[in-house]
């Protein structure tokens, strides 16, 4: 079969792989798109963000209702119809890929069904339902994402031992759900089952959960899921898990001390691996950094100079976002455009609840790379919207250079911090000052105003909390 | 913690490998050297940051590497948590690499007609290691046209660049560019554009060509600049140092015993020093802008090294203060210390003279070339045995060949002959009592 010739191979079709393939043909490319799903959109829209962040927003409505009690009004004990969750959760999934494809189509990008091996730097072998496809192609990005890594100690071919992608699918309501990880998945959809009604163990092998994230902001989810999880368990190990009949038998040392426990169902939460095994990279100059990761430089050229690599395969914070960022300066690096991966702000947002977001500088990086910063904090106990959302649990902060006064960094926990965020990341893109924030007006009441008061906060003039005037 | 190229100084951006002092797996301790560069103005050494394992080498011999390109990855007990830790360039010390070595001689006005700030004298400095402020679209324009916005000020709160800043930075970038040849010292900035054609020299036989290296390349603009902008004249004349030499001869054995050299040079610097003392001239400079003679209170004499690398003139301060023992020590040091390319930057600045001594290769008579803004120099041969008329008879006396290039602006030829005269009359009559040990 004679092989099908393309300008541009994406392989992958999640949020880097997509953004990739429609610039490229935005620029007049010509463009082939090899995803192995059925259904386009990657983890981010099939096992990722969108349907956790759907499960988040159906249980959050649960526990609204629940606390909605103490403010007088009682709305009685909900009826939960887990099949009904599912279609609604697929049917958000299936209008998101179906405007994937319908872009795809309108675009001219040639979509592939199917597994892509590189043969060598030119060539693709897809694997496809209809039998083998090669594409002969100029350039390729890779944009294959990551999948969830399970040790294999806990790999026992039990379905009761899942990742996030089966977490997700919600097949019951287990009793007792134990998270192996407190990072921000774990927080998450450990989020999402107590609130169904199960009792949540998480249990974290490092001092905290949510590791990495400033304490300040981390404090107030560790509250929160201390009273919503049955138990948060940090500095523990899990030695070992064994199936018990229907339940997993769980191995755990804390202080040297190691305890056994059943539970109905675990969720292993503790990070993500690249997906390129069986991609044919070997067949290629691609190289790969020592934690596997494929290695490329800040145009996301590869060692190979006609493959580009993108997204959650290069390692770093896996985020859609910086996948999408990076697929556009792999496309105008390939067009010879002057672009590059330096520089740019890239938020992180934890959906757990409350929410934690910061972008730029952290207090924990400034500390450890003994960077000379201020740091101007608004407590949402001081905002009248936050207390009017009966949710005075928030904190906003900003990360500011003294010498200049330009924000370097913003961090938000809180209700809505992952909206809020976006102003932040603006502010700190465009080298605002704290004097920017305090001078721009904000609409009155909302959460918005707390970057404004923590501006004002920084220049002790702040209206609706006392703060220690600064020298000038 | 990954060590990058931190600012070496005003106005050098790069320079190019010459020597890695460090292989992978080496232990490092902090401020040991790991990396020699040769930057346009000379060549250096860079001092690590911190202690610990050279874990990666990113660069190699003859690559050129910019200020903050990674240079070598150290391994080090603190960050075995946070190897991705940027290393503070501020926090470490200014490496050993000098200025205008061809410069010996103090600040020197480069400024433009009428440029207030030239563009290039502004840097971008932040303690938190941010890149300097701007919107995301002015990065944009920024890399598409390859401004670094390094050395753009911003105007805004903040330091913030905004269009305008860049406009302005690109549009006097436009105005030095085009205006400086008609300028002061435009024409000499830029090699001769008559030079510029090329010629195929292959055409007439195999040939190998080299790119000049930052040093030469240096050596090479001040020497046009000096030849091109000074009128010189050369006063040639020879000195009768049969007499010094025995003198030296009868000391040798004694300085030798106290570790130390007693060189033709020494004696050159101790004469030349009482020279510029009584001839202020002749240690002056000349300030064109302001019509004004610049005389120095201070006697720093640069000595012509040559180096593997090339020419290069460390400054010996305060000649006068110092006996010839002290001269000779001194000497020896800053020598050795420029042959090994361990000169400082302050060392190889704020001459005021210059001695140029290829006696000890051979040569007669030559004419030196001045480093401006120093106003004249002393080229000096090797000693030779000559018949000679001493009071009416031959005899056989060491002469020795030496020429005073001095610049005509700053100072006349009876001036010079008497300057020249006076260094003559001191070799030739140089006290014993002044070699003498205490």
């Amino acid at each position: 079969m004679d092989p099908i010739k393309t300008e541009i191979v994406v392989l992958g079709a999640g949020p880097g792989g997509y953004t990739a393939a429609f610039y490229a043909a935005d620029k007049g490319k010509k463009v082939t798109l090899v995803e192995q799903s059925p259904r386009l959109g990657g983890i981010c829209l099939n096992s990722g963000c969108i349907p956790s962040k759907a499960l988040l927003h159906a249980t959050a409505v649960l526990r609204e209702a629940r606390e909605s009690a103490a403010r007088g009004i009682e709305l009685g004990q909900p009826n939960i119809d887990l099949d009904k969750l599912r279609t609604w959760k697929e049917s958000i999934l299936e209008r998101l890929g179906q405007g994937i494809k319908g872009l795809a189509e309108k675009r001219g990008v040639q979509v592939v069904h199917g597994r892509g091996h590189f043969e060598d730097s030119h060539t693709l072998r897809v694997e496809t339902g209809e039998g083998q496809k090669f594409l002969n192609f100029e350039k390729a990005i890779i944009a294959v994402g990551s999948k969830p890594a399970m040790p294999s100690a806990f790999d026992l071919g039990n379905r009761r031992i899942m990742t996030s992608t089966e977490a997700l699918e919600i097949q019951d309501i287990p009793n007792d759900l134990l998270v192996v990880g407190g990072g921000y998945i774990g927080m998450e959809l450990g989020t999402v089952y107590a609130t169904l009604g199960s009792h949540v163990v998480v249990l974290e092998a490092l001092p905290s959960i949510l590791t990495g994230v400033d304490p300040d902001l981390v404090r107030p989810v560790a509250r929160a899921a201390q009273k919503a999880f049955k138990e948060l368990r940090v500095n523990t190990k899990v030695l070992k898990m064994a199936t018990a009949g229907k339940q997993i038998k769980v191995t755990t040392e804390i202080d040297k001390q190691q305890r056994e426990e059943l539970y109905d169902r675990v969720l292993v939460s503790v990070g993500r691996a690249p997906n390129y095994s069986d991609l044919g990279l070997e067949n290629t100059r691609v190289t790969k950094d020592d934690k596997g990761f494929i290695k490329c430089n800040p145009q996301q050229q590869t060692d190979d100079p006609d493959i580009y690599a993108i997204g959650d395969v290069n390692g770093g914070a896996l985020l859609a976002h910086r996948a999408s960022k990076e697929a556009r300066i792999a496309v105008e690096a390939m067009l010879g455009e002057a672009s590059a991966f330096e520089n740019i702000v890239i938020p992180a947002v934890v959906y757990t609840d409350p929410e934690v977001a910061w972008c730029g500088l952290t207090e924990t990086e400034a500390k450890q790379n003994e960077i000379d910063i201020k740091v101007a904090k608004f407590l949402w106990g001081a905002s009248g919207r936050a207390l009017t959302l009966d949710r005075p649990d928030g904190l906003t902060k900003l990360i500011i250079d003294p010498d200049s006064e330009r924000i370097l960094g913003v961090g938000i926990v809180g209700v809505g911090a992952a909206e809020l965020i976006g102003e932040g990341v603006l502010a700190v893109e465009m080298g605002a000052t704290a004097r920017d924030f305090a001078e721009t007006v904000h609409p009155h009441p909302t959460l918005s105003e707390t970057l404004m008061e923590a501006a004002e906060v920084f220049y002790g003039t702040a209206t609706h909390t006392l703060a220690a005037r600064r020298e000038s | 913690m990954d060590v990058k190229l931190p600012r070496l100084a005003e106005g050098v951006e790069s320079g190019i490998v010459v020597n890695i002092l460090v292989s992978e797996g080496q232990k490092i301790q902090k401020d040991q050297p790991f990396i020699e560069l040769e930057t346009q103005k000379a060549v250096g050494s860079i001092p690590s940051p911190a202690s610990g394992k050279v874990s990666k080498i990113h660069v190699k011999d003859g690559m050129e590497v910019a200020v903050g390109q990674l240079l070598i990855t150290i391994a080090t007990e603190s960050d075995s948590a946070n190897v991705s830790a940027p290393a503070r360039q501020e926090a470490s010390r200014p490496p050993e690499v000098a200025p205008d070595s061809q410069i010996s001689g103090g600040t020197r006005s480069a400024k433009g007609p009428d440029a207030k700030t030239p563009a290039e004298s502004f840097r971008y400095e932040s303690k938190s290691g941010a890149p300097p402020p701007a919107s995301p679209s002015i990065r944009k324009i920024a890399r598409d046209l390859g401004i670094d916005l390094m050395r753009i000020k911003g105007s805004e709160a903040g330091g913030r660049i905004v269009l305008e800043d860049m406009r302005a930075y690109i549009q006097n970038l436009q105005r030095l560019t085009f205006e400086e040849p008609e300028g002061r010292t435009g024409a000499i900035l830029k090699p001769a554009p008559a030079q510029s054609e090329s010629i195929d020299f292959a055409k007439w036989g195999p040939i190998r060509r080299e790119r000049m290296s930052p040093l030469r390349q240096t050596v090479s603009r001040r020497m046009s600049e000096s030849w091109t902008t000074i009128p010189k004249i050369n006063q040639f004349d020879d000195i009768d140092i049969t007499d010094l030499l025995a003198v030296r001869k009868k000391y040798a054995t004694a300085y030798e015993k106290k570790g130390q050299r007693l060189t033709l040079t020494a004696f050159l610097l101790n004469i030349v020093a009482g020279a510029l003392q009584k001839y202020p001239r002749a240690n002056a400079s000349l300030d064109a802008e302001t019509s004004e003679i610049v005389y120095k209170n201070y006697f720093h004499i640069g000595i012509a090294v040559d180096t593997e690398g090339g020419l290069i003139v460390p400054v010996l301060r305060d000649v006068d203060k110092k006996n010839l023992f002290e001269l000779s020590k001194d000497l020896h040091e800053l020598t050795e210390k420029t042959r090994q390319r361990k000169v400082s930057l302050e060392e190889l600045q704020g001459g005021t003279f210059t001695i140029s001594n290829q006696g000890t290769i051979g040569g007669s008579h030559f004419t030196p070339i001045i480093y401006a803004p120093q106003v004249a120099i002393l080229g000096v041969g090797q000693g030779q045995a000559k018949p000679v008329v001493v009071e009416g008879k031959i005899a056989v006396r060491t002469l020795l060949p030496v020429c005073l290039a001095y610049d005509h602006r700053v100072l006349d030829g009876a001036d010079a002959v008497r300057f020249l005269k006076e260094i003559i009359a001191g070799l030739e009559n140089f006290p014993e009592s002044q070699v003498k040990l205490k």
